[in-house]
């Protein structure tokens, strides 16, 4: 038992602790001051979308959806909030995906389409 | 015995793809290594599509003193997507080779070889913060060894991260061989999960550890 105590301990205090630190309020930032982007800085273009996903419920989900659209020559980028379950899809230049086609691929992903807005 | 067993392996090996969803994204490869105090396992599976993955699984089994080589089939039979939470239920099947092996304690099986085979149920649901499961599996493997087992995870995420961020879950998981001397055992882990890694370590009541580590690309 003296054992389990001091491994789960120093997995917590080594791992757990500083993503923790790190989250509230602060990795939107970071993201930001890296160019990375994120769902609260998105730049979107008129015809982008903001697809309102059910099932989006961890890494692996999201991970799932950012493999299936990278594979669209229509897609420039894509953007995962697992807080909002809102996945925001920026298209290259006069590019673009239909409505039925997002909702194939989140689909055939393992996701449902709770509903589909597009940037005007 | 063996009527069911081919009768579920049946299902989990032949179940029309269009009925279930895949483990992984379509395309998508897992490496799978799983260690506790009973069995060293490598699972590398593919999904092809969105419904199902198919892989190599190799087992040894160290108290049992043999080892598995088998093809698995995992098919992904219903998914329930909520707005805050996910639930799945899987079949998981294997046909293969059973080898006892040599210099084993268990005298009578070195040596031996025998077709084997494996099938199991697997049912989970989770949010951001909590986590549930639960699965079984029956093995067969001939004159070598034949043993059913379950196992129940609970689990709670201390922090709910993003996309990209470390996630840390805290476990509880709880197994049962029905034919073992100490036929439960309670396992405390934590997982922690980034990018394509996810790790897992812990410690039983028994003293033997647990880790696993899954990578998918």
């Amino acid at each position: 038992m003296e054992k389990l105590t001091l491994l789960l301990t120093a997995l917590i205090l080594t791992f757990a602790m500083p993503a923790y630190a790190n989250h509230d309020g602060n990795d939107h930032a970071a993201h930001a001051e890296s160019g990375e982007t994120t769902h609260a800085e998105v730049p979107t273009a008129p015809g982008d979308a903001h697809v309102s996903v059910n099932g989006l419920v961890c890494d692996f989900c999201a991970r799932a959806l950012e493999k299936v659209f990278g594979k669209e020559e229509a897609v420039k980028a894509i953007d995962v909030n697992l807080d909002t379950k809102i996945i925001t899809v920026n298209f290259n230049d006069s590019q673009t995906l239909s409505d039925e086609r997002i909702k194939e691929l989140i689909t055939d992903a393992g996701y449902n389409v709770e509903e589909i807005h597009r940037v005007e | 015995m063996r009527i069911l067993l081919c009768a579920l392996l049946g299902m989990g090996l032949f179940i029309p793809s269009v009925h279930a969803r895949p483990v992984s994204y379509p395309g998508g490869w897992t490496l799978m290594l799983m260690n506790n105090g009973d069995v060293n396992n490598t699972h590398v599976h593919y999904s092809p599509t969105a419904k199902t993955s198919v892989g190599y699984k190799f087992e040894y089994w160290r108290d049992k003193d043999f080892t598995l080589n088998a093809v698995q089939m995992n098919n992904l039979l219903k998914r329930w997507n909520e707005r805050d939470s996910q639930a799945n239920l899987y079949i998981k099947s294997g046909l293969g080779v059973a080898h006892g092996n040599v210099g084993s304690d268990a005298g009578d099986i070195v040596g031996e070889t025998s077709a084997a085979g494996f099938t199991g149920i697997a049912a989970d649901w989770e949010n951001r913060r909590f986590f549930t499961s639960y699965e079984n599996r029956y093995t067969e493997a001939g004159e070598i060894d034949d043993f059913y087992q379950q196992s129940a995870r609970v689990g709670w995420a201390p922090y709910e991260g993003d996309y990209g961020d470390l996630h840390t879950w805290l476990m509880l998981q709880v197994d049962h061989s029905p034919e073992s001397k100490d036929n439960f055992t309670v396992t405390p882990l934590v997982r922690l999960f980034k990018d394509v890694h996810l790790l897992e370590a812990g410690m039983n009541n028994r003293g033997e550890v647990l880790f696993n580590y899954v990578f998918r690309y």
